[in-house]
């Protein structure tokens, strides 16, 4: 798929999870915006090698999803792609939904429960680690908040990756540089959060998040190197509506009427 | 049978029977030792792993290993095996119902010297509030044979709570996973509920109290959890008198499961509860001398039972 068509799909994913967030009265915008692109070229880049027939095939590459509260953006993508149908997809938000506000694998292509961060690292380990004991070509893929990074059972991950070697595994980092409450500047952390990574035996990009040629770029390095590689990618929490942009409060925060009309004319301007 | 006493070699030893016969088991271990764990390290270095000291990191890996198709036996001290990774276990072994594995080593006072961190009181507790986790606590080497299979005979989590050091071999006794429990003495209306390394204790307990005119039933309940059918109809149906004995915080433990079930099923017996007291113990001593000093050691028992008064196995509730 070439990248003006993965872009319509980036437009198609926020569009989508803004009508679903605004029709169900909830849902996490900010850290959801901000990972498009990467969800994006991950389904429809051909990077993740799973379908709705093969959701289920041990040879299948492995996606885990650390900050699942944005999963307003990967349920479009999984009823485009026919993972779940429109009638569940539908659901998202309703009183006794099977689609809720937190991934879950009762959800076709979805592979954890999801809503207590730091645990998607040692699972895409232990699934990396599995495949290599087969001899197997499948990956793993992770895909973490940044502030996630504040929880320790994801260094325990990453000193465990690099320790056995998974050449199979992708980490990436959604460094939108916001969580619930705070700033995640570059201190602490983030400070030569690279070089850090690559001390403890990893290799370590650091791309535009939102550049879709550059989150391909760095996908196809995973592929091919023999260390764990993780890839931080620059982001913007609410990316695509302007007065969502670097605003705490668009965490949670669901659009006023007013608000909706002027996101979605932008979000369709872009579309278009 | 293996021939050595210790529990845990009985344990691992059959462990190491599986992997023989089944690549897909892998062992992980948080930095622990012990001589079967060598063996397997050496003859089957892909199927054993120690992880470092990172309990967490253990349960998750355990989890994407499950979800690749192994079948995994995680093993740490009891205390951190449970309550450092609660959640790890709770989310990623319990709510996708994956075959792991949990070998807690070091029951109750078993790591005395080493302080409240490393004394095993709440896992038994921890456990019990996991709604997909089957609990087996061993009493025996013959036992801790049969808990290796039972573990891997039915799909899901697991957890085990091993012990260490010499343990009997009581072969000759039935075990039914079915039933959950097995009889060590006959019973009575008058029943003592134990379990892992209280059950030998019990026995003689029940042993001295008969050569006195008194005479108390003695039941393994191995499975803690499903707790089965058989053991309510069988054992709890139809006692007066119930006694948990446990080398655990007597509140969330054995005792407070068999109140549980008193409580549900409206049974009209008495029950008292013998264990650790709800603290964390900043001292320091022997399994032994921790024993003897909470009065859980036979004498202690022994004589908490001789204090029962008659009338209280029959008709009120304490």
């Amino acid at each position: 798929m070439d990248i003006s068509k993965l872009q319509d799909k980036a437009s198609y994913v926020r569009l989508s999870a803004l009508e679903n967030a605004v029709r169900a009265g909830k849902g996490h915008l900010g850290g959801t915006f901000s990972c498009v692109e990467i969800l994006v070229m991950l389904y429809y880049g051909g990077f993740l090698k799973i379908t709705p027939e093969t959701a289920n095939n041990p040879d299948r590459d492995y996606f885990f999803i650390g900050k699942g509260h944005a999963c307003l953006a990967i349920y479009p993508i999984l009823y485009e792609l026919g993972f779940i149908s429109y009638n569940r997809y539908m659901e998202y938000g309703t009183d006794g939904s099977t689609l809720g506000g937190q991934l879950d694998i009762t959800v076709p292509g979805v592979e954890c429960n999801t809503g207590s961060l730091g645990h998607a690292l040692g699972l895409a380990a232990g699934v990396a680690l599995a495949s290599k004991l087969d001899k197997k070509k499948n990956r793993a893929v992770a895909l973490l908040g940044d502030a996630e990074c504040e929880e320790g059972s994801v260094w325990e991950a990453i000193i465990f990756s690099a320790e056995q070697r998974l050449g199979n595994l992708t980490c990436i980092i959604d460094r939108n540089r916001l969580s619930v409450t705070r700033i995640m500047d570059d201190s602490i952390i983030f400070s030569n959060f690279c070089k850090k990574i690559e001390l403890f035996g990893w290799k370590c990009l650091v791309i535009d998040g939102h550049d879709l040629n550059a989150i391909s770029d760095a996908l196809e390095f995973s592929g091919v190197v023999s260390k764990p590689t993780m890839i931080v990618a620059n982001t913007v929490k609410g990316k695509g509506v302007s007065f969502m942009e670097n605003i705490t409060k668009w965490h949670h925060q669901v659009p006023t009427e007013t608000e909706v009309a002027l996101a979605r004319e932008e979000l369709q301007r872009v579309s278009s | 049978m293996p021939n050595s006493n210790d529990i845990r070699d009985a344990y691992f030893d059959t462990i190491l029977e599986e992997v023989r016969l089944n690549k897909d088991i892998l062992v992980l271990s948080a930095d622990m030792d012990a001589f079967s764990l060598r063996v397997l390290e050496k003859e089957f270095p892909s199927q054993y792993l120690n992880v470092g000291v990172s309990e967490q990191n253990m349960i998750n890996v355990a989890a994407g290993l499950a979800l690749s198709g192994k079948i995994v036996f995680c093993y740490s001290i009891a205390a951190f095996a449970t309550m450092r990774c609660l959640e790890q276990i709770k989310v990623n072994i319990c709510s996708m119902n994956l075959p792991v594995t949990i070998v807690g080593a070091g029951a109750g006072f078993s790591f005395g010297y080493d302080g409240p961190t490393h004394h095993g009181h709440q896992d038994l507790s921890s456990m019990r509030l996991l709604p997909e986790m089957r609990i087996i606590e061993l009493s025996s080497n013959d036992l801790a044979v049969k808990a290796v299979e039972y573990s891997l005979g039915e799909k899901g989590p697991c957890y085990v709570r091993l012990d260490k050091g010499r343990f009997p071999n009581w072969s000759s006794q039935k075990v039914d996973f079915n039933k959950g429990y097995r009889i060590l003495r006959p019973l009575q209306k008058n029943n003592i509920i134990t379990n892992g390394f209280m059950s030998e204790r019990v026995c003689c307990v029940a042993d001295r109290l008969e050569s006195t005119g008194q005479k108390y039933g003695v039941i393994d309940l191995f499975l803690v959890k499903p707790v089965t059918d058989a053991f309510i109809n069988d054992v709890l149906i139809g006692s007066d008198l119930v006694i948990s004995v446990e080398e655990s915080c007597v509140i969330g433990g054995l005792g407070s499961l068999l109140a549980d079930l008193i409580c549900a099923e409206k049974i009209p017996c008495n029950l008292h509860k013998i264990g650790a007291p709800d603290r964390q113990f900043i001292e320091y001593g022997t399994r032994e001398w921790f024993h003897e000093k909470y009065k859980i050691d036979e004498i202690g028992i022994y004589n908490y039972l001789e204090s029962i008064p008659e009338e209280l196995g029959k008709n009120s509730l304490t």
